[in-house]
């Protein structure tokens, strides 16, 4: 069984930074993974130290623009199947997909709805899934994939951080979202705040799973603009990050 | 049954994916070449189960490697006819999906194959036997094919070659399925994807009219109500022709009733003015009736100007959208301008008067050719009274109506509301639920009386809610 993980949380707060981690954690055990960016910022490829062209974007306007040319008793679905697959970057031990460019004003519904069923397809044949999310975008990654087995969401150290996973539970339920369970990461803590985020996220009866102090080796590296990937094994962050992916079982 | 093949074959393997890391070689694909073809032939031909292969084994070729690949099927059978030569050819894809450690993306010219690894270290080292098996379950599946030829090319040289053959099969083939009219088939196709915010919305989809969205063609929607025939695309039986010319069929009825919540029971797929298709607001082209002319303009999404009418595309799209039946305006594919039954109803081609240059230009070759220059643009004209002036200086066919218009209008002097200030562009608006009988024209100018609009209406039976009648300045 694929485990589809969707990481969330404010701008800024660490989210590529982690999925990166975990993707490595994942990969470094003998994990097949599949990494979606569905930020149309398309960060995680310079992340995790991959080149990438072209997003799933790009070939779903392909197939909007294209559409009156393709010979009329064409399986487009078939098609689209392909083209997701020429953009899926493929390194050792896993693959990447950028969402890219975000829809334009036409109808998506039709191609939206053959996405969806590309990408249930896709996905199991993956150990596990990372989605890396824009901020604010957890309806956007859900567009895409049906089932959520996990949405982790970032935070920094402040009240305010904490009270955007509590809204995004809210949003949850709202949605009746297939997601089956919530996390919630500190990142970038630091030891004076380290308890009072611990207490905070009882106190609004978050599941807090992790704390990733602020690294020194990540900053260095966002200095010289290397992948965070190659971080070495005694990095704190990567330290945590196994001890994260310990608990969820990965 | 698969015991001489040193793989299993299932359909459970259908969405496997060979990724890079586990690919023994990739044929085809978007970096190299290669095609399948389905023909027909007769039953003397070819020999059945007989594989033939051109270029190097697989079994020849280095790990990682990458090869051209063409897979040709000759096919026979009383029953096998070039008709099925596409139904077939595309089943070539399920098939090497069904065998373990094959990948099969696409189809026709773009195919894109891997074989894993781990199946070739299970014995899986000849073409020859996953043309056997593909042959195998062609036969089964298929039970009209009776028999069965292969050749597969993996030399490059070779495998071009044939290309171009196959290139002229498909394209013969293409002409007869561009040559499927709504006559010819039992079965239409709907789609309510978007009711989840139209709720009324039903698109029917036919070999003569593309979904609004210019998505789904009819083969599309066959496609997927093949697959799930409860989703959101579904067969909609024909059922009687009502009105073959308006395209009024009593199964597209009983459907619109029941999937409309009972809003409306009649659509006729070709009419612009009576019973038309709903719109759900993902239309490419949104086409609006011009009282003044007795024409119809059409503004696509991509035209942010306004139209001769004074309205732009978000306004009218505001005013069509909602999934009901709006006399006056209507949405379509761009495709459907395509179509031999294009607004058929109303007169077709000759009742169109002004679309965008831009959308002319992408239909232009489809345009007839005695009216394609009668058709204004925004570089022709900019305002109602300089689309009049261009329509007659063309001689627009339209020019036709007005005569008529005016020769009946003397008839019925005195049924004509006279002299209604000439409407602001766009201020006079369009009766809301105005419900016609029997007229195609609901509203008609008297030509030529300039500042002044008559506003006629014959045999109609009309609830307004709202006229805005301006003064002209
Ligand atoms: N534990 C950490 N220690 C030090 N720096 C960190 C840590 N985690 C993340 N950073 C740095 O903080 C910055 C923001 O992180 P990142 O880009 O992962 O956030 P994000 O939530 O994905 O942002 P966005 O919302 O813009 O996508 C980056 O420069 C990143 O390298
Ligand atoms: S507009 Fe397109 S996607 Fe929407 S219901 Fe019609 S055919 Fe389906
Ligand atoms: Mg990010």
């Amino acid at each position: 069984m694929t485990r589809v993980i969707a990481i969330t949380g404010k701008g800024g707060t660490g989210k590529t930074a982690i999925a990166a981690l975990l993707i490595r954690y994942l990969t470094k055990g003998d994990r097949v993974v599949l990494a979606i960016d569905a930020d149309p910022d398309t960060n995680l490829p310079e992340t995790l130290g991959c080149e990438v062209e072209k997003g799933i974007g790009d070939m779903r306007e392909f197939m909007l623009t294209q559409r009156d040319n393709l010979p009329p008793d064409v399986n487009k679905e078939s098609i689209f199947e392909s083209k997701i697959y020429e953009v899926l970057s493929e390194m050792p031990r896993y693959d990447l997909l950028v969402m890219g460019r975000p829809e334009g004003s036409g109808c998506y519904c039709y191609a939206n709805n053959l996405l969806r069923g590309i990408m249930d397809r896709l996905v199991k044949n993956y150990d596990v899934v990372i989605i890396d999310t824009a901020a604010g975008l957890e309806h956007f990654s859900r567009k895409i994939i049906r089932d959520i087995d996990d949405l982790i969401v970032i935070t920094d150290g402040s009240r305010r951080g904490l009270r955007t996973a509590e809204r995004i539970r809210e949003l949850i339920r709202e949605l009746e979202a297939n997601v089956r369970n919530l996390y919630v990461i500190a990142n970038k803590v630091t030891d004076a705040n380290k308890d009072k985020i611990t207490e905070i996220a009882e106190e609004l009866d978050l599941e807090l799973i992790g704390a990733v102090k602020v690294d020194k080796m990540i900053e260095e590296r966002d200095l010289l603009g290397l992948p965070l990937f190659d971080l070495p094994d005694d990095s704190v962050a990567v330290e945590e990050v196994g001890n994260i992916a310990k608990k969820l079982e990965l | 049954m698969a015991d001489e093949f040193p793989f299993e074959i299932s359909p459970m393997f259908e969405g496997e994916r060979v990724r890079k890391d586990g690919m023994y070689v990739e044929l085809a694909g978007p970096k190299s070449k290669g095609f399948e073809l389905v023909k027909a032939v007769g039953m003397d031909e070819i020999e059945d189960g007989k594989f033939t292969l051109i270029g190097p084994d697989l079994s020849e070729m280095e790990e990682g490697s990458r090869h051209p690949i063409a897979m040709i099927y000759r096919v026979a059978g009383e029953l096998v006819e070039p008709d099925l030569e596409a139904i077939v050819e595309r089943r070539n894809h399920d098939f090497q999906n069904y065998i373990q450690g094959v990948m099969h993306l696409n189809q026709r010219y773009d195919i894109w194959i891997r074989v894993s690894k781990d199946a070739v270290k299970k014995g899986l080292n000849s073409f020859e036997q996953v043309a056997k098996a593909t042959m195998m379950l062609f036969k089964n599946e298929l039970p009209f094919i009776e028999k069965i030829e292969t050749t597969y090319i993996t030399d490059l040289a070779e495998a071009e070659k044939e290309l171009e053959a196959a290139m002229e099969s498909y394209k013969i083939r293409d002409e007869r399925t561009r040559n499927l009219h709504d006559e010819d088939v039992d079965v239409f196709y709907g789609c309510t994807l978007c009711q989840s915010f139209a709720p009324t919305n039903v698109c029917v989809v036919t070999p003569d009219r593309i979904s609004l969205c210019g998505a789904i063609n009819w083969f599309d929607g066959r496609a997927a109500a093949k697959v799930d025939p409860e989703g959101p695309q579904f067969a909609i039986e024909k059922g009687e022709v009502i009105d073959a010319v308006g395209g009024e069929y009593s199964g597209v009825n009983d459907l619109a009733k029941s999937l409309s919540n009972g809003e409306y029971d009649r659509i006729k797929i070709h009419s612009f003015f009576e019973f038309p298709h709903t719109s759900c607001g993902c239309f490419e082209v949104v086409g609006f009736y011009i009282p003044e002319v007795d024409g119809i303009g059409w503004v696509d999404r991509d035209f942010t100007a306004t139209a001769p009418n004074g309205l732009p595309f978000s306004t009218m799209a505001g005013q069509t959208g909602g999934g009901k039946q709006i006399v006056g305006f209507l949405g379509i594919g761009i495709n459907y301008f395509r179509s031999p039954k294009f607004i058929e109803a109303d007169g077709g081609w000759e009742r169109v008067v002004w679309m965008p240059k831009n959308l002319k230009d992408k239909v232009l070759v489809d345009i007839p050719e005695d009216i394609v220059d009668k058709i204004a643009t925004e570089e022709d004209v900019t305002d109602l009274e300089s689309l009049k002036a261009f329509l007659i200086g063309k001689d627009h066919p339209i020019l036709e109506r007005w005569v008529e218009e005016e020769e009946e209008e003397e008839e019925e002097a005195e049924e004509a509301i006279e002299d209604i200030a000439a409407a602001a562009p766009g201020m006079m608006q369009m009766p809301a639920q105005a419900m016609m009988a029997g007229a195609v024209a609901p509203m008609a100018m008297a030509g030529g009386s300039g500042g002044g609009v008559k506003v006629i209406l014959k045999n109609a039976k009309v609830s307004i809610d709202r006229i805005i009648i301006k003064k002209s300045e």
